[in-house]
Order: structure tokens, then sequence, then C-alpha cells
């Protein structure tokens, strides 16, 4: 008996009972739209996540903190960085040094202090780093700060008593320097003790550009970029390594410094993160990425995933009983016919394969209806929730906020599933179908 | 074609299924041989039945074995002797066991789609054979559309179909009137005839088994009578 002619047999014998059949598929699609947008919503939260994640650049960040040697840490100097740059995939190498004092900034009758460094700012570039306003220096006193360097500027004549901070911990409106920063020129006041005696350098500098916010809203950026030539002038004034204040409490500040404070490396993808950390590793760098975070994330959102499918395969399995409940009504009618199709001759498998074919044909057309309904509810939440989250809660979405995800995987597990669920519930039923005696089938008296 | 050596066949009855131990037949011994008509009468009960659905592989003996072709059936499991059935055996039942939602033509066309002939195939033949037990202009009707007669000609096309080297016939003309009974006798005759097919029939009717060319009585599962016409 071929495919096509037990197929024929299939559709023949769904016809006889449609409406039996109908609310069976029924049954069975909403099992397996239960299922996919249960487990659309841990993908569409997954997703968002994800995204949220990549789309801050620190993701591909890699945090190369020093260079293990003769069972000691070695900083990383030059001689590292070109290695470092030559490395496969490896898309920048940043380097930071940072002031040893947190200098005080003059401008106009706004004065703060705020953290200093040294950035190579070609490699920042490669890196992403981009300029708010303004441009980079090109001259060694020119200056480029963060877009909240603003924040740590106070006005000279602010009472004592006044609060200066929002609810928000932010600075009030009223405080903040207002005019544009680009072109202004700042004083920078560092300092030294000799002989008991506290002593200040004037540098003045010219502000070119805001470097961009960073993605993340919490995170602030209040540096002054400065270059090489002004932190030699610095410590020469200070005549310590990177301006470092002579306290006889802390006799470290005397001691030469060499290295770079802060240097990152940075991959172009997230895969290549992993390949360029367990590279460094190996040659006994000591690295850390956010990527071991991801693998959290992920991690935990597999399980969340894997929790919801589950859950949602009990609503097929509820949706099975109605299979097997109509696959032994059919076996139950149709037993005379098979009775006489076993004695001219019909191989008990071939009818067992009917039975079965029936009950995934089922489960099949269950899951095609359950996939569209599912696509459906899921662009409806997709709409909805945001817009009932705001009108109830007041509450603003992240933008891109996806609430459902259907990807084709999750469609092929729930299609899988259901598959699986349909023949298992239809084999008890098939199988009895083939254990029907001929005689007791055709009415025989023995 | 047919052997049949000491079938022993005992029905055990009662709640534990061996408190009442009921023999039906008891030592049966017989051969058919190729293009014969064997008719084994007997009254309801003897037991005759039971033979026959042995022989059929319906039933598993309790002792003793039936050689078909010189293959010893008893020995076959149900998907082996399915297929044996499907090309050696044919049958004819006294309520024509037709398939109540195919048409005469569907119904004819089965033991084919069982085979798994092309549908060109099966068309020629199926028709071929219709035509062959006079049911040409019935091919779409239904068996609850046809006569008694017809119903139980579409029976004999649908063992036809396959051109089986034998065939059981349990009681064939047990539900037809007398008019219809000759017309099927006619047609078995024919064919045993024309064909060269082997049939065995069980019968309770005298005159029906006056068209075999051998008769077996039996009485309370034992051959008391073996008569062979001249």
């Amino acid at each position: 008996m071929t495919f096509k002619d037990q197929w024929r047999f299939v559709r023949r014998n769904m016809k006889r009972s449609k409406s039996r059949i109908f609310m069976t598929i029924l049954a069975t699609a909403m099992g397996v739209a239960f299922l996919i947008v249960l487990a659309s919503v841990g993908f569409g939260l997954h997703t968002t996540f994800i995204d949220d994640i990549i789309r801050d650049r620190s993701v591909t960040k890699i945090e190369i903190s020093g260079l293990e040697k003769d069972n000691d840490i070695a900083p990383i100097t030059d001689e590292e960085i070109t290695e470092l740059e030559k490395v496969d995939s490896m898309k920048a190498v940043t380097r930071q040094l940072s002031l040893r004092q947190t200098p005080q900034f003059n401008i106009e009758d706004y004065s703060g202090s705020v953290e200093t460094v040294v950035s190579h700012f070609p490699s920042e570039l490669k890196a992403g780093m981009e300029l708010k306003e303004g441009d980079l220096p090109e001259d060694p006193y020119e200056v480029v700060v963060g877009p909240h360097f603003i924040e740590n500027l106070y006005p000279d004549d602010l009472p004592v008593d006044e609060e200066v901070y929002d609810e928000d911990g932010m600075m009030k409106e009223e405080f903040k320097y207002e005019e544009s920063l680009i072109g202004k020129e700042v004083d920078m006041v560092v300092e030294q003790n000799v002989d008991d005696e506290t002593k200040e350098h004037e540098i003045t500098l010219t502000i070119t550009g805001i470097v961009e916010p960073p993605a993340r809203d919490w995170m602030q950026d209040r540096q002054v970029y400065i270059s090489e030539d002004v932190l030699t002038e610095i410590e020469s004034f200070t005549e310590t390594s990177r301006g470092a204040i002579i306290d006889p409490n802390y006799p470290d500040a005397e001691e030469e410094v060499t290295g770079y404070d802060k240097v990152y490396g940075y991959a172009n993808s997230l895969e290549e993160v992993q390949e360029i950390s367990e590279y460094l590793t190996e040659e006994n760098y000591l690295v850390y990425s956010a990527a071991s975070e991801l693998d959290y994330l992920n991690t935990f959102f597999t399980i969340a995933k894997a929790g919801l499918i589950f859950i949602g395969t009990i609503a097929i399995i509820i949706a099975s009983i109605g299979i097997y409940n109509t696959m032994t009504m059919a076996v139950t009618e149709r037993t005379s016919d098979i009775g006489i199709m076993k004695a001219i001759g019909a191989h008990p498998k071939k009818i067992k394969q009917i039975f079965l074919l029936e009950s995934s044909y089922i489960g099949l057309i269950g899951a095609f209806i359950g996939t569209v309904v599912a696509f459906v509810i899921s662009i409806l939440l997709n709409i909805g929730l945001p817009w009932i989250i705001e009108s109830a809660f007041e509450q603003e979405l992240p933008e891109g906020f996806q609430f459902s995800s259907i990807p084709p995987s999750l469609i092929l597990i729930a299609a899988v599933i259901c598959l699986i669920v349909t023949v298992l519930s239809g084999l008890k039923p098939a199988k009895r179908a083939t254990q029907i005696d001929v005689l007791k089938a055709m009415r025989r008296e023995i | 074609m047919i052997d049949v050596k000491d079938i022993n066949h005992t029905f055990l009855l009662g709640k534990k299924q061996n408190e009442t131990a009921l023999p039906v037949l008891k030592n049966i011994s017989f051969s058919v041989d190729k293009g014969e008509i064997l008719a084994i009468t007997g009254k309801s009960g003897s037991g005759k039945s039971t033979l026959l659905n042995i022989i059929g592989g319906f039933m598993k003996p309790t002792s003793g074995s039936v050689w078909i072709k010189e293959l010893n059936v008893t020995k076959l499991n149900e998907g082996e002797y399915a297929d044996f059935r499907l090309d050696n055996i044919g049958f004819i039942f006294q309520n024509f066991q037709l398939i109540p939602s195919m048409t005469a033509f569907e119904n004819v066309e089965l033991p084919l789609v069982l085979k798994g002939l092309s549908v060109k195939e099966r068309k020629e033949k199926t028709e071929e054979t219709l035509e062959k037990v006079g049911l040409s202009n019935y091919h779409h009707h239904y068996p609850s559309e046809l006569s008694g007669g017809q119903q139980q000609r579409v029976s004999i096309a649908r063992t036809l179909v396959i051109e089986p080297p034998i065939i059981l016939a349990d009681e064939p003309t047990g539900s037809l009137d007398s008019e219809t009974e000759q017309e099927i006798l006619d047609l078995i005759t024919g064919l045993n005839r024309d064909l060269g097919i082997t049939f065995l029939m069980i019968t309770h009717d005298e005159e029906v088994a006056q068209i075999a060319s051998k008769q077996i009585h039996i009485h309370d599962g034992e051959i008391v009578k073996e008569e062979v016409s001249a």
C-alpha cells in the first residue's frame, strides 16, 4: 500500500467525522498557540535584553589589567600595546594614564575638581569614541571633556547652605554652567606640597570638544582628557610621576610609575571577544570582559525559555487527550472495516501506519493553525502591552522593547513537540487497531 | 494444494478459561487438489466454520497443521499470513463483508490498493473483474444500493481481482434467495472451470454442496463421511 493510498484513506476517514476532527484540531491548535505565545515572551525579553547590551560598545570591550611575568603582575607598557594591536580580530587597543591628583578647573565664575586622564585619541576613535560637539585637540594645550564635566562645575558665589542637587541627585538647572564649553578657556590648577607648604601651578587649556555620552543613562563621564605634553608639565611641577602629591603618610606617591593605568581591547563582535580573551589569557594577560556576563544572561534566559516551553507542552499534552479520544473512537467506529481489510490481506503494520498518519495529520494542522494564531497574538501583545503599561502605569517602556518574539526555532520546537505528542497519543489506538480480531470485527459466529 | 493434517481444536470456556474444555475439531485430515471444489458440510455447531477459520489463518489450531502450496501456514505470524493471504487466498463470506463507505469499484479495488499497484493497473483490473461478474454498470453504487446477489458478486469480484489460486467460501449463498443462489453457484463453477481456481466451501445446504467435486461431512468435530462426485 503506497503512502498516497494511505493518505487517501486518512482523508476519507476524516471526512466521515468532520466535527469531531475539527474540535480535536482546535484543541491542538489552542495548545500549540499557548505554548508559542508563552515561550515567545521569554524569547522576546531575551532579544530585548541582548539587543540592549549589544548596543553598548562595552560588550565588545576587554579589560586588560596587566601581564603576569615571573610570578608578578606587570603593568601594560607601549611594548605590550604594540603586541596587543597585532592580535587577530583586535579592532583597537585604547590606553589611558590617570593623573594621580584631582586638579581644580576654573572657568569664568565656576570651578570644580575633576579627574584627569591622558588618552590616546586615535585608538579611542577606532574603538568607537565619538564627539558630541566640537573637534579633537590639535594643539597640546587643547582638551576634550566628558559630557558630564559640566555637572562638576559649581558657581563660585554659591552660598554654603544652598541645596545644589535635585531629588534625582542631579545639579539643579539654576546652578549649572549654561554657556557652551566649546572654545572656552579653562584654568587647570595642580598642587604640590613643598616643605609643608602647598604650592599651586596653573595651566590654561582650551576646550575643543565634548565626548559623546556613554550608551547607558546611568554611566557618567566627567573626565578631562589632556595631552602628554600637559602631563609632562604637571610632572615637572610636582616632580613626581603622574603628578602625585607628596604626603609623608603615603611615601608611595614619590615612586616612579610605569605603564598605562587603563588598557582596553576592542573586538568587532561578541564571538571575537571570547576568542581574543582566550588567546590573551593563554599569553598570561589578565583580562575581563562583559561577554561572561552575557553568558550568564543567556543561560538564565535559556532556562527560562525551557521552563516556559515545558509549561506550554502541558497544554499540548492536555490537547493530546482529545486526540487519543478521537483516535480511539475512530478505531471503534471502523472496527468492521479494519476486520475486512485484515481478512483481505492488509498487513497490521499498514493499518497502524494509517492511524498514526491520521493522528500526525491532526497534530500538523493543529500546529499550523496554532502558529498562525500565536503570531497574531504576539503582534497584538507587542502593540497592546506597551500601550496598556503606558496608560495604566504611566511608565514609558524603553525604545525597541519587544515583549513577544517568535523566532523560527520556536515554531520548529512547537511543531516537533506537537507532532511527538500527537503521534504518541495516537500510538495506543493505532496498536489497538492492529489487534482487532478479524472474526469478532466481522461479527461472525464461531 | 491444501493439506490439512491432524487438526484438533479445543475452546476453553469459563471465567479462567480453563474450567471447561470444549473440543470442536478432532483429528481432521484431508487434502484438496488443484482445481478442485471441496464442500465441507455439516450442521450448525459441527465445527465447519472453525475449520475454515483455521485454514484461512484467522485462528490457530490447538494442534495439527495446515499446508497450503507446500507451506506450513499455521506457523506464520499474523503479518506473514496477511501477506500470504493477499497473494494466494480469496474469501467469499456469507454476509458479503463489503465496506459500506466504499463504492462497488472501490471495494473491488481494495486488495489491489493493499498490494500497492498503480492507479492505472488498478483501474484496468477492477473494471475487467466487475465486468466478469456482470456488474459493469454498478461501479459507483454503494453496497446499500445493491441487492444481496449483486453484493455477493462484488464480494466475489473483490476476491477475483487478485487472481488467487485458492478461494475459501463461507456459506456463499447463505444470505441469498434461491434464484440468486443459483446465479452465484454458476459463477463459482464457471470460475473453477475457466480459471482453474481451487474452491474450499463450507455449507449446510446439501444442494449447494452438489457443485463440489469432493464433499466432506463433519459431525461433532469429526469427519464422518467423504464423497467424491462422479
